[in-house]
């Protein structure tokens, strides 16, 4: 096989039909750009869970009347509610917080808010128990078990909250792998049909080559590479356009979280996600590629 | 060299066959006219040597490939010891004379030494030399036509097959056609040619198988066109 000769028809072939070689690389790469922000986005959720889910807890606050008189949770109920707690299989800490170190807490949360500070008044703040468990996501168990006993005024269960901003991540995430797969189809759909063009604008060559005993593999593998090259292409353009848009846009928003959202870094741009676009990008090409010259060209 | 053996050839879309029954046989190094009129078969008896088609009955050998039951991947090897001319030339528009000829070698993966050596002897041979860098809309049908021959030669194969060659040719340049086809046949080459040229058929004197309707009605040593009718 001459390498110069296959690679010459290639680029011949890409230039020969440039509006529709750039729409394929152009759809290419947007589908390929969303599905790279679909990994992105599954990299952030698991950089936030992994972060988040360590300092989940379940705060069982106490009734008024404890919050009161019970300084350090030795009378009932609060003593048999910590016992209860403590000897819970899937529990591993518990911490006391009366309502003044309730209060230093609150300060300190709202230290950028004094007139909100100012407001506040140990008296407002419910004593609490602080529950760590040794499966955060399992927090359903206590819940359950504390919600409504006598001493308790509600659970609050950080993981509940932690859940809905996930499953908006996930929906995020799951609309942009929507979105690419409408892309990927259409960018197919270009392919072969680039790849049909190709070959019958090519008729002639092919026909001779046919006839002077050319074998498949150099008949067909100009228009196999040219599909390859146009989806490698596509993919070089979607991880450009992932970048760009990290330093633009992506940066910028996230920051605005104060770090709720953790930054995309470059590096998880260029690793894993840019070599696994430019190969599933080659690789469906490829495959496109194959399929639509069996179906479409007679060898 | 080339053997039919009652071959039939029947097309899904046409209630009568296209060959019928059909037994040739072409010894190495000869020169046979293939005539009769339009739809006798010609075109489908060529077809059938290169396996662009397969027939429905009956047994195909050129040279040693057993054509008909080879399998899909061997076809290549076959058609690279057949060499092809037709009508139409079927030039490169876009390729100049010598990268024409060199085409047929690149796409069957011979190195560059031996096309830069083989090429200007195969011009040469066919009375090009001096027009390498020409392109084709630059030549007459004749020289286009020479070229063509140059690029089915190229790779020296046993058997040339010639559809209507002279086909688009006034009957001067015809003439210098069928002496550069003799030639070619005088290496050794077997070369089959269809054609309705009466006068060429009458001036050479060589073999003449002439079909219709799908038969081989005569098969002469030594024929002319229109014997007996």
């Amino acid at each position: 096989m001459r390498a110069s000769f296959v690679f010459s028809e290639v680029i011949t072939g890409l230039r020969r039909n440039v509006t529709m070689t750039i729409a394929m690389i152009l759809t290419t790469a947007i589908s390929l750009g969303m599905f790279g922000g679909g990994l992105l986005f599954v990299r952030t959720i698991d950089k936030m869970k992994a972060s988040y889910l360590d300092d989940v807890e379940v705060t069982v606050y106490l009734t008024e009347d404890i919050s009161a008189n019970d300084r350090d949770c030795t009378g009932e109920p609060c003593a048999s509610i910590r016992q209860a707690l403590e000897s819970n299989q899937a529990v591993e800490s518990v911490v006391f917080e009366d309502r003044n170190e309730a209060y230093e807490r609150f300060k300190r949360i709202f230290e950028g808010q004094p007139e909100l500070v100012e407001l506040a008044r140990p008296e407002a703040l419910p004593a609490s128990l602080h529950v760590k468990l040794f499966d955060p996501a399992r927090s359903d168990v206590i819940v359950q078990e504390f919600s409504g006993q006598a001493g308790v005024a509600n659970v609050d269960d950080q993981n509940k909250f932690l859940d809905r901003f996930f499953s908006l991540l996930n929906s995020g995430r799951n609309g942009t792998f929507i979105i690419a797969l409408i892309a990927a189809l259409a960018a197919v759909l270009l392919i072969a049909n680039t790849i049909q063009v190709s070959a019958y604008t090519r008729r002639t060559e092919v026909g001779i080559m046919r006839l002077v005993g050319a074998t498949r593999w150099y008949t067909q593998l100009p228009f196999l590479l040219e599909a390859v090259v146009a989806g490698a292409l596509g993919a070089i353009i979607g991880v450009g356009g992932l970048i760009t848009l990290k330093y633009v846009a992506l940066d910028r928003i996230l920051e605005a979280t104060g770090g709720a959202i953790p930054k995309i870094e470059l590096i998880d741009v260029l690793f894993p996600v840019a070599p696994i676009l430019l190969g599933v990008s080659m690789l469906i090409s490829a495959i496109t590629g194959y399929v639509t010259l069996r179906l479409y060209v007679r060898h | 060299m080339i053997r039919l053996d009652s071959v039939s050839k029947v097309y899904k879309t046409s209630a009568r066959p296209a060959l019928d029954g059909v037994s040739v046989d072409v010894d190495k190094g000869e020169f046979v006219f293939l005539i009769g009129p339009s739809g006798s078969g010609k075109s489908t008896f060529l077809r059938l040597l290169l396996r662009e088609e397969v027939p429905t009955k009956g047994r195909v050998m050129v040279s040693n490939f057993d054509v008909a039951k080879m399998a899909r991947r061997r076809i290549p090897r076959l058609r690279q010891t057949i060499g092809c001319v037709f009508q139409d030339f079927r030039l490169l528009a876009n390729k100049t004379v010598a990268e024409n000829v060199a085409f047929a070698l690149e796409v069957i993966g011979k190195p560059k030494r031996t096309i830069t050596k083989v090429v200007p002897e195969v011009l040469e041979l066919v009375g090009l030399d001096g027009k390498a860098d020409r392109m084709p809309n630059e030549l007459s049908g004749g020289e286009q036509q020479r070229v063509a021959i140059a690029r089915a030669f190229v790779n020296r194969p046993l058997v040339l097959l010639a559809d209507e060659p002279t086909g688009n040719l006034d009957p001067d340049t015809s003439q210098d056609i069928m002496l550069l086809l003799e030639r070619i046949n005088r290496t050794g080459t077997t070369v089959l040619m269809a054609t309705h040229d009466h006068s060429i058929v009458d001036s050479m004197r060589r073999r003449v198988v002439e079909l219709h309707l799908g038969r081989v009605i005569r098969d002469d040593k030594r024929g002319v066109y229109g014997v007996g009718r």
